[in-house]
């Protein structure tokens, strides 16, 4: 199925500098968003370290299929889900290494959503509070869940959803890329529809706008570049406080009567 | 009694004891730990001895003092602390160590619009107070009247489509079967049901216009279709 994509990042008006990262590969289908952080401006560095393995993970495959890491491999799911926890693992491993052997990037960490569409199979991979967004038939949903402290205590009832948003220490993760030597890595796979939208953004987006409203905007526009660029200017006119990335995925609409016009063009020459 | 191990490149440079109430850290010759670096400013920061405590105040450097990776002006330090000054650390020994209740020691000193994680074991004993685990709930749909392509359904993904559209989880089958019947939505605490655009829904036998959570035994039907809920037991 045809897919269109685009991406777009903006630093938001409070923050001196942008700490996100994204990536596209149109040719296999993969998207993904990563969310630097750390002092010194080692979050950029994170999340460049993130994208830059995930692509020479898939470059160096070229036409073949990508080398899978024996000690994340998970049965339950298709070798292209694999190859992007595979990919997740060894970005996780380089950014540890880096921050434990450079004092100036000690802590530093990335989030990292990721997706991959090949026909219409979807595989979904992520680690921390990027999200992962599916619009639908005029309904939207969240792919994935946050790996933050108060998601965790959302879903072991201790507070609510409202409280959860309201929290003081809503920006905790609970999960990131470059803190341990190994990292659990979300996975879940989809069957895809015409017309789906996939969005993918950092908190920089999730955390000003509401869910409808990337909804409502998703679903009225057909070109992702001009979704993403509304999107950023809809943050930035709340505020800003984060660095907002966002990266948006189309999925060609089979044209209905297509072939009937068609055959009516050619009648009626 | 403190002291600092400075270190470059992970290598200890020097073994330095924090002996007076104030103790300077800069490049230029006076301060009382010289470090020789053009990342280190003139007089860049000073350890203060104040009663029980040890503080590292930074003294207006050009680069900045960073503890435990987290710019600081002035911050009260522990055993372990890493005290990076330009590109040198200064690691501390001290008899004091931070205080390991986790609410405490993972936040201390940061500011809580700022991104952070905490430590596996953190979290562990945030949530372990609790007890609570839910095990994920997973259901499906028997089908008991309608042409469908199969009687039983199993739904393992976060969306699924009831429709005609080639991509449908539950595909429909038929001329005038619509597109997009329905969606279901798979959650952590169940599922639920959303009739789309418009179209007829009814649960058990009640006409429903918007958004259903499902429960085991529940009717459902929709374009057409007659179907049972099930939840099953992990």
């Amino acid at each position: 199925m045809k897919v269109n994509i685009a991406g777009q990042t903006d630093k938001g008006l409070i923050r001196p500098n942008n700490e996100d990262d994204f990536f596209l590969d149109p040719k296999r289908g993969i998207l993904a968003v990563a969310d630097g952080m750390g002092g010194h401006a080692s979050g950029e560095v994170a999340s460049k370290m993130a994208v830059d393995v995930l692509r020479n993970y898939f470059q160096q495959a070229g036409e073949g299929k990508a080398p899978l890491i024996s000690s994340c491999y998970n049965e339950n799911y298709s070798d292209e889900t694999n190859q992007l926890c595979s990919a997740i693992q060894l970005a996780n491993k380089a950014i540890h290494e880096a921050a434990k052997s450079n004092p100036q990037l000690y802590g530093m960490g990335t989030t990292l959503a990721a997706i991959m569409i090949q026909g219409r199979k979807l595989s979904i991979a992520h680690v921390g509070d990027s999200r992962i967004y599916l619009v639908r038939a005029g309904e939207i949903e969240q792919l994935t869940d946050d790996h933050t402290l108060v998601y965790e205590q959302v879903k072991h009832d201790l507070i609510s959803k409202e409280e959860a948003e309201q929290s003081t220490i809503r920006h905790v993760l609970t999960r990131a890329l470059g803190i341990a030597p190994f990292v659990d890595v979300d996975l879940d796979e989809m069957t895809l529809a015409e017309g789906d939208v996939l969005i993918l953004c950092s908190d920089g987006l999730s955390g000003m706008i509401s869910d409808q409203e990337i909804l409502l905007t998703a679903a009225s526009l057909d070109n992702p570049s001009v979704a993403c660029q509304q999107l950023i200017t809809m943050a930035n006119d709340k505020g800003g406080k984060d660095n907002i990335t966002v990266v948006a995925g189309y999925l060609a609409k089979k044209r209905r009567f297509a072939s009937v016009l068609k055959f009516f063009r050619w009648f009626r020459r | 009694m403190a002291e600092v191990l400075l270190k470059f490149k992970g290598a200890v440079v020097k073994e330095i004891p924090l002996e007076q109430d104030v103790i300077t850290i800069g490049r230029k010759p006076d301060n009382d730990i010289v470090i020789d670096n053009q990342a280190v400013s003139g007089h860049h920061a000073k350890f203060t001895n104040e009663g029980e405590s040890l503080f590292i105040e930074d003294t207006n450097s050009l680069n900045g003092t960073y503890v435990n990776g987290q710019k600081v002006f002035k911050s009260e330090i522990f055993n372990g602390d890493m005290v990076l000054v330009g590109i040198h650390t200064l690691e501390v020994i001290s008899d004091r160590n931070r205080d390991t209740d986790p609410r405490n020691a993972t936040l201390r000193g940061r500011s809580m619009d700022e991104t952070m994680v905490i430590a596996p074991q953190d979290q562990k004993n945030l949530l372990a107070a609790t007890g609570k685990n839910k095990p994920d709930v997973l259901g499906g749909f028997v089908i008991v009247n309608g042409s469908a392509d199969r009687r039983d359904y199993l739904l393992k993904e976060r969306v699924t489509t009831i429709g005609k559209e080639d991509g449908a989880g539950i595909h429909l089958k038929g001329f005038f079967a619509p597109k997009v019947a329905a969606l279901v939505n798979r959650r952590k605490e169940g599922y639920f049901i959303n009739p789309s655009g418009g179209k007829s829904m009814k649960i058990n036998g009640q006409e429903m216009i918007s958004r259903y959570d499902l429960k085991d035994g529940d009717l459902v039907e929709v374009a057409g279709l007659k179907m049972q809920f099930y939840v099953k037991e992990e």
